[in-house]
């Protein structure tokens, strides 16, 4: 019984690892193949069904004017707005859920849950609702088509977010951790930086990696607010696409797209695995 | 502003959860007390009595609704928690997960920017009565749960020029060997650094060896403060009666017959209380159960009851019986024989309490 359980578990773990890895091990072939070895007939193996060749990755990094799409920039400029936007999302996100998980506001009819709910439905609206408020707004301020209004822009998307995860851990934090920090002397800032905020490391890092995930895949708001000054990884990349469709370099594209998003991926699967996100409270 | 041991002065407390109701409803009704410097005291009340409530307005942590609290006569009411110097200590386990349990108890000291070797002399000195020593450098979330409240009570003790040292039911998750260890550690703790201990329980025995004075409240009401012995012998109320000592008091309804004597079912009970102020003739007599004895050649306050059970336990006997309407319980020593199901039980005029509307008369 037990063996046929241990059987089970692995096929099904061998199965799905499968169904995970073969796309990505697909994109890394066709990123090493010409027009040739893709239109032909399928291959799979370098050297063996196919000539590698380094094309669709120079493409890449060659100017437009000497044939190439150039997504160097663009990925540089997509770091930044993300990274930029999560951070202060994050920091600001965490203070709004601390005040709306610890104290009472009241204005009118307006209490902490309708204010948790405002954030959150930011989310809520599709998108094209949004789009052309932003771009008046953008507009309006003269900062279209710039990294600057594009922080902006993410900041408003990704904030709810963090707001939404940390308001829900600050609310299973047990707020005698915060009266034991004052009674033990700190002052109430001291005790949020000192006591709450090194016990909410996980939440963190879960909300983190979500306002990380969405800046970064996020294309449309990227395509409707930037021109020709400005431009971002995922609208770069579907640029890339022309009459004849150039597999390898969409293949090489699409992997250095998702690689910051795998390195985020295996710095939180150590702290999941150590238990540290699911333990942390009690 | 810092306070060293003081003495924690309540006057004329209230406090409501709720002010802006037309009818708020008060977790503690308007009271005035005083705890003297370096007395250990507990406030014992059922669930939901107004104890937690009020060790948080003495912390700082809730603010009266109205009402003034002193320590050493300085007004602190409007001041915040972090300013009052107050431990307290919760009922289930506080712990700085993200920190090992030297800095855990280091933590209250390092806030308040004591030297580090002060904090080493202290932390040990601490750590030794808690035997928490041998953990020291582990991290505290590691801890079982009775450790960590043990580091919870450490943080507590670990400052010497504390006001006061509150705890809220802190043993509850701490298994009774090391309960009893720990209550006479604090008892000690108090003789030697004479700090000022207050500690909410319900379990009255917890309150009985651990207190030199009880508070016992009841729905937001302070029914009785007084020692030990004060609480059983003249309970202020029939609540009271009721709540402390196992078995509960017994009371019976009765009628004033003259100056000091109650008609009790069909029988005539002599006691001490003068009773010719009373209006209302109804009233409750209280007797403890450990003063019922049976009687051999007594002639006054004897009445005849029927035994419907005997209890044996341990150290002593409990004899469930009838008497009319009434269940009358006595507590016996274990030699003692029952003849047979009719005895006889002497009820010792100098121990009755008389009640009028709930109230000791």
């Amino acid at each position: 019984m037990e063996k046929l359980y241990k059987f089970l578990k692995y096929t099904f773990i061998i199965l799905w690892t499968v169904f995970i890895v073969a796309p990505f091990l697909w994109a890394i072939s066709t990123s090493f193949k010409d027009f040739q070895s893709v239109n032909s007939k399928v291959t799979y193996i370098p050297w063996l069904d196919f000539e590698p060749t380094l094309e669709g990755w120079r493409v890449l990094v060659k100017s437009p004017a000497r044939g190439g799409v150039d997504i160097v920039e663009p990925y540089f400029n997509s770091l930044f707005v993300t990274c930029t936007a999560s951070l202060i999302s994050i920091v600001l996100g965490t203070l709004a859920a601390y005040a709306l998980s610890r104290f009472t506001f009241k204005a009118g009819f307006v209490r902490n849950n309708d204010i948790t709910f405002f954030f959150i439905s930011q989310r809520i609206m599709p998108p094209i609702v949004l789009s052309i408020p932003f771009f008046i707004f953008l507009s309006t301020i003269g900062l279209l088509d710039s990294l600057i209004g594009l922080v902006v822009v993410y900041i408003v998307l990704l904030m709810p977010i963090a707001v939404w995860i940390m308001v829900d851990f600050f609310n299973r934090v047990p707020k005698e951790l915060d009266e034991t920090a004052l009674i033990d002397g700190c002052n109430p800032y001291q005790a949020f930086y000192k006591v709450v905020l090194p016990n909410s490391i996980p939440g963190l890092i879960v909300a983190g990696m979500f306002c990380i995930i969405f800046g970064w895949i996020d294309f449309f708001f990227a395509f409707i607010l930037t021109f020709t000054e400005v431009q971002l990884l995922p609208v770069k990349v579907v640029a890339l696409n022309s009459s004849i469709t150039p597999w390898w370099s969409l293949s090489a594209s699409a992997l250095i797209s998702v690689a910051p998003l795998i390195i985020v991926a295996f710095v939180v699967e150590r702290y999941l695995s150590k238990g540290n996100l699911s333990g942390a409270l009690k | 502003m810092e306070y060293l041991m003081a003495k924690i002065e309540l006057s004329n407390i209230s406090h409501t959860y709720n002010p802006n109701d037309t009818n708020p409803t008060y977790a503690l009704n308007p009271f005035s007390m005083t705890w003297e410097n370096g007395k250990r005291y507990a406030i014992l009340g059922p669930s939901g009595c107004g104890k937690t409530t009020m060790l948080n307005i003495v912390s700082g942590l809730v603010k009266p609704s109205k009402g003034k609290i002193l320590f050493d006569e300085n007004d602190v009411t409007d001041l915040i928690t972090e300013e009052r110097n107050i431990a307290q200590v919760f009922q289930f386990p506080v712990i700085y997960n993200t920190m090992t349990v030297y800095d855990n108890l280091a933590f209250p000291l390092r806030c308040r920017n004591f030297s580090d070797q002060k904090i080493e002399e202290r932390v040990k000195s601490v750590s030794d009565t808690l035997r928490l020593s041998s953990f020291l450098k582990s991290p505290a979330r590691k801890l079982t749960a009775d450790q960590k409240q043990l580091i919870s009570l450490g943080r507590g003790l670990v400052r010497e020029d504390v006001a006061g040292v509150l705890m809220d039911e802190p043993l509850t998750v701490i298994d009774p060997d090391l309960k009893f260890r720990l209550r006479r550690n604090l008892k000690e703790i108090n003789e030697q650094y004479k700090t000022t201990l207050v500690y909410v329980t319900h379990d009255q025995n917890e309150a009985m060896t651990f207190a030199d004075n009880i508070i016992v409240m009841d729905q937001g009401e302070i029914v009785q403060v007084g020692l030990p012995k004060d609480l059983f012998e003249k309970p202020r109320t029939t609540f009271v009666g009721y709540f402390i000592g196992s078995p509960a008091m017994n009371l019976f309804n009765s009628q004033i017959l003259s100056d000091n004597s109650l008609k009790f079912n069909n029988d005539t009970i002599k006691t001490r209380t003068d009773l010719s102020k009373i209006k209302n003739k109804d009233v409750k007599l209280g007797i403890r159960s450990e003063f019922i004895k049976i009687a051999t050649d007594e002639k006054e306050n004897v009445v005849s009851v029927k035994v419907t059970r005997v209890e044996d336990l341990g150290n002593y006997k409990l004899i469930t019986a009838k008497m009319g309407d009434f269940t009358i319980k006595s507590k016996v020593t274990r030699e003692t024989e029952i003849p047979s199901q009719d005895v006889k039980l002497h009820i010792p005029a100098e121990k009755c309490c008389v009640y009028e509307n709930n109230k000791l008369i």
